[in-house]
């Protein structure tokens, strides 16, 4: 049996069978058939989710295949982007058609899929998550049926939908909504940490703005990105790192080698930064002994999907990096309380250890989201153990 | 301008304090080495740290401009790991090109700081 094995290597398995298809047909009868023996279907995505959503000793299925953006329409700037395509992928291929994502992580190795079903984001107080993006979808439920739904002919299964984590079905095609390509221009700058928290309010004010905060030496690097209709700020109290512009798509994510593990929690904005005072007291006063990695400290509009972290609340998420290979658990567990402290909600493609029980009080629409869910997988083909664990807390 | 030092170097006393005092960055305690490249190319230097009760771990990749000097904090590397502060440990530096490497260290965790430092070890 092939091993399954995860970006960052913290997490493999054995599926019963990875298994690349190249048709839709195909695909349906596979989830048929998973769904007469009473087994169960996950998509691989790229493999960067640090959390087990794709665990399964059934079937793991590669969407390689399904590649290619369709249909791109400039008047509605709108395109289909298949589900087999990365962050990179569908960047890079949006721009041959004029059009661009309005915001994406730091890292485009992801799936659009993945990213997309996690609430994955990247960074600005005006921008939501990568899932408000998703205008339409053709994705295959689990009865082994094609599913087309958008915003207007069903607005509120969209919202159930957006942030699913292939728990509804397999998103096949994406129909997106997007912007015209767009220049962008970056800059960062090493700050002291007193800066960086003196001028926050001002830095939120920039396109996307972002800090690292480095445990070992308490000092901040802030990164901005603004548009050519933006003016970029004039950082005086600030020593320059790095100054780059170009095409969207290869402005926003920064090339990853070193490998990490992470824990990320999205917490309302109004209370993030006392909670972020206090996680960095803790990781001063105990964790940077064997801890050196920086804290991410990121801004995100809040948006209307029934389970995604930012829903319903403008958001400010703080995540915390261990190296790949080493004991992470430890750091992340004591910090973890501290942010449910604070209402966090963690990111549902990184490490954090909460079930449906706790998860449920995190998210008013929960039980909505549920009879959703059901309806398009009555069976549970998409409830592996571990997504069972995330959902049915009185089973 | 000449090339001067050596190609090989180690210190065996490491050991970051982890109490601190002061202001930060500038009085965080730490462990740190200085290596001067004399030479008209850039210096690869490979770090490697050596502990009582496991492998050595490195390569910590770090690079030395031409005629330029460059000072190394311990506690700043992460690649491929954090080096641990308050545990013992030795370092091994390689270089692909002579350069001249001084060790040093501040403690600040009481009011009175100390800084010592000393020449590694030129070992080839």
């Amino acid at each position: 049996m092939e091993v399954f094995k995860n970006w960052s290597g913290s997490m493999s398995f054995k599926p019963g069978q990875i298994i690349a298809l190249e048709s839709e047909e195909q695909l349906c009868e596979l989830v048929k058939k998973a769904t007469s023996e009473g087994k169960k279907v996950r998509v691989a995505g790229a493999g960067h989710s640090s959390s087990p959503l794709v665990h399964t000793k059934d079937y793991l299925l590669s969407l390689k295949h399904f590649r290619g953006v369709e249909d791109p329409d400039l008047k509605t700037k709108r395109a289909t982007v298949p589900a087999g395509m990365t962050v990179k992928e569908a960047g890079k291929d949006l721009y041959r058609y004029g059009l661009a994502m309005h915001n994406t992580g730091d890292v485009d190795v992801q799936t659009l899929a993945g990213a997309i079903g996690t609430g994955t984001h990247g960074t600005g107080k005006e921008l939501p998550n990568l899932s408000a993006m998703l205008y339409g979808l053709r994705m295959i439920n689990g009865k082994g049926e094609i599913v087309e739904i958008n915003r207007e002919n069903d607005p509120e299964t969209m919202q159930a939908l957006q942030v699913s984590m292939g728990s509804c079905g397999i998103f096949l095609k994406m129909r997106l909504q997007l912007e015209p390509a767009y220049q962008l221009y970056r800059k960062e700058y090493c700050v002291s940490f007193k800066d960086c928290m003196q001028n926050f309010e001002e830095l939120k004010k920039n396109r996307n703005f972002d800090f690292y905060w480095y445990p070992r030496t308490d000092l901040c690097k802030i990164r901005i990105m603004n548009t050519d209709k933006e003016k970029m700020p004039h950082i005086s109290y600030g020593s320059p790192e790095l100054e780059r512009e170009g095409p969207s798509h290869e402005i926003l994510p920064r090339s990853r080698d070193l490998k990490f593990d992470e824990m990320e929690y999205v917490l309302p904005q109004e209370k993030a930064m006392e909670c972020f005072y206090e996680v960095r007291k803790q990781v001063k006063e105990k964790w940077r002994r064997t801890v050196a990695w920086r804290l991410l400290i990121r801004t995100i509009k809040k948006d209307d999907a029934l389970i995604s972290p930012m829903s319903g609340r403008e958001s400010v998420t703080i995540s915390l990096h261990h190296n790949a290979g080493l004991r992470f658990w430890d750091y992340f567990k004591a910090i973890e309380p501290l942010f449910l402290k604070y209402g966090g909600r963690p990111h549902w493609g990184k490490k954090h250890t909460l079930k449906a029980g706790t998860l449920k009080e995190l998210y008013p629409h929960w039980d909505r989201f549920q009879k959703i869910r059901k309806k398009f997988d009555p069976e549970s083909t998409f409830l592996t153990p571990y997504m069972n664990e995330l959902f049915n807390f009185e089973k | 301008m000449r090339k001067i030092g050596k190609l090989d170097w180690a210190f065996s006393g490491g050991r970051i304090p982890f109490e601190s005092t002061g202001e930060e960055p500038e009085f965080n305690s730490h462990d740190k080495i200085s290596v001067l490249n004399t030479s008209e190319e850039a210096a690869k230097i490979g770090i490697f740290i050596f502990y009582e009760d496991q492998a050595p771990v490195g390569n910590y990749e770090v690079e030395v401009e031409p005629k330029r000097l460059r000072k190394i904090r311990i506690n700043d590397l992460i690649d491929p790991e954090a080096v641990a502060l308050e545990r013992n440990y030795g370092c091994y530096i390689r270089s692909n090109i002579p350069v001249v490497v001084q060790f040093s260290r501040m403690a600040t965790g009481q009011q009175a700081n100390g800084i010592m430092g000393s020449m590694a070890f030129p070992a080839d």
